[in-house]
């Protein structure tokens, strides 16, 4: 399951706004410097509103959005 | 019965602490500091200090502010996190120091929501007739208690000492601000993500539990990113319950009045919540003061109030999130 075009645009605008690189499926988005801890509440809400999940308190933690395929996986679990 | 904040006062060390003069020992840069916590400078006690003695001269601030005497007081409140002793609470201390009648003398535990717990309860009380004029004192000395080394560089760099007071009444004054409703909520979840183990019976005391070989037991300890991405989300859903219930919006609020925490999370928490922040409309003393944790909040009001800024109809948000996690946010009236 490929991200809606509004995740990954958010995700490479921020990267460009930060100096960074877009970033590839693999690459740690909060080593690469493309997302902290800030930034990461902004693209939960992005996340939420371009694929309808609801992200619960309890899963906000940079384990689930450490990567792109991690953050395809959670999403994937999300809607079951 | 309605409830008011009639009376608001602040007390801080006179020694002032720039970032210069710690960054080093905290392994940190000065500017680094700043942009990581909008924080430039924060007041430290001098040693031999106690707690009660800042919060005495913020209540006796607060007292004159609300045109009150010492006898007025008939019940008192007291948030902190750093007492003048484990046992008792702070709040006798207060009680002895301004030579208050022999009412009520009640510590609150609840961290950085100390101001929001302690309004909470403080209209509870009025509400019900069980007082009158509830002096709700806030306040810490933190400095007493950081590890100033790089090992503890990125928590010791936040906080201040400080105190505030705010009086509870009865009576309607010039300038008084009604408590329309405070929401707070707690997840124990995570209680070791902010806060300090010892000395408690979980982990031990220093007679059970060696400080020197368990020393970081005994030190602050917070996982930074656990607590902004839990903040940020709970306080901006605090936030839009207690409006919700109301009936508002944020557009409705003029000043927030937050919980003084680092102003990066304020920004975000504005952000969240849509808060026009071009016309100042959000509090914040962060720079001078830093985190003073139960105090700040208390800080920031009477800052405000102080100003002259604030004007009949318009509504105060008063949002915090703390250790526990607690969380919450306040909603007054002028």
């Amino acid at each position: 399951m490929a991200l809606p075009q509004g995740v990954t645009d958010y995700l490479n605008e921020n990267a460009q706004n930060n100096g960074a690189q877009s970033p590839g499926p693999a690459d740690d988005l909060f080593q690469a410097g493309v997302l902290d801890s800030f930034a990461l509440v902004d693209f939960i809400g992005v996340l939420e509103s371009e694929t309808g999940i609801k992200v619960p308190d309890a899963d906000v933690k940079a384990a689930n959005f450490q990567t792109l395929e991690a953050i395809e996986r959670y999403v994937e679990t999300r809607r079951g | 019965m309605a409830a008011y904040i009639t009376g608001s006062g602040h007390y801080a060390p006179e020694q002032s602490i720039s970032n210069e003069e710690i960054a080093d020992r905290l392994g940190l840069e000065a500017e680094q500091i700043f942009k990581s916590s909008g924080i430039r400078r924060r007041r430290w006690a001098a040693k031999g200090t106690t707690t009660s003695s800042l919060a005495a001269e913020a209540l006796k601030l607060a007292l004159e502010d609300a045109g009150l005497k010492a006898e007025d007081v008939d019940y008192v409140l007291f948030g902190t996190m750093t007492p003048d002793r484990f046992i008792p609470g702070s709040s006798p201390a207060v009680q002895k120091t301004l030579g208050l009648r022999e009412v009520p003398c009640l510590d609150i535990r609840a961290t950085c929501c100390n101001a929001l717990y302690g309004l909470q309860v403080a209209r509870a009380l009025v509400a019900s007739g069980a007082a009158r004029r509830v002096a709700v004192c806030l306040a810490e000395i933190q400095s007493a208690f950081l590890d100033l080394s790089p090992a503890s560089g990125t928590i010791s760099m936040l906080f201040g000492d400080g105190a505030s007071a705010l009086v509870v009444s009865d009576e309607k004054t010039d300038g008084a601000l009604e408590i329309l409703d405070v929401h707070l909520a707690t997840d124990g979840t995570y209680v070791d993500d902010l806060g300090m183990r010892c000395p408690g019976t979980e982990f031990g005391t220093a007679r059970s539990y060696s400080p020197a070989e368990h020393a970081e037991d005994f030190a602050a300890r917070m996982v930074g990113q656990s607590v902004i991405l839990q903040a940020s989300r709970k306080i901006v859903a605090a936030c839009q319950t207690v409006l919700e219930r109301n009936g508002l919006q944020a557009a409705d609020v003029r000043w927030m009045v937050p919980h003084q925490a680092n102003a990066n999370l304020l920004a975000q928490v504005a952000r969240g919540l849509k808060f026009p922040t071009a016309e100042g409309g959000v509090i914040s003393v962060l720079e001078d003061y830093g985190n003073t944790s139960s105090a700040s909040m208390g800080i920031a009001l009477d800052v405000l109030r102080r100003s002259n800024r604030i004007r009949p109809g318009e509504r105060l948000l008063l949002p915090a999130f703390g250790a526990g996690f607690t969380w919450g946010a306040g909603l007054c009236a002028a």
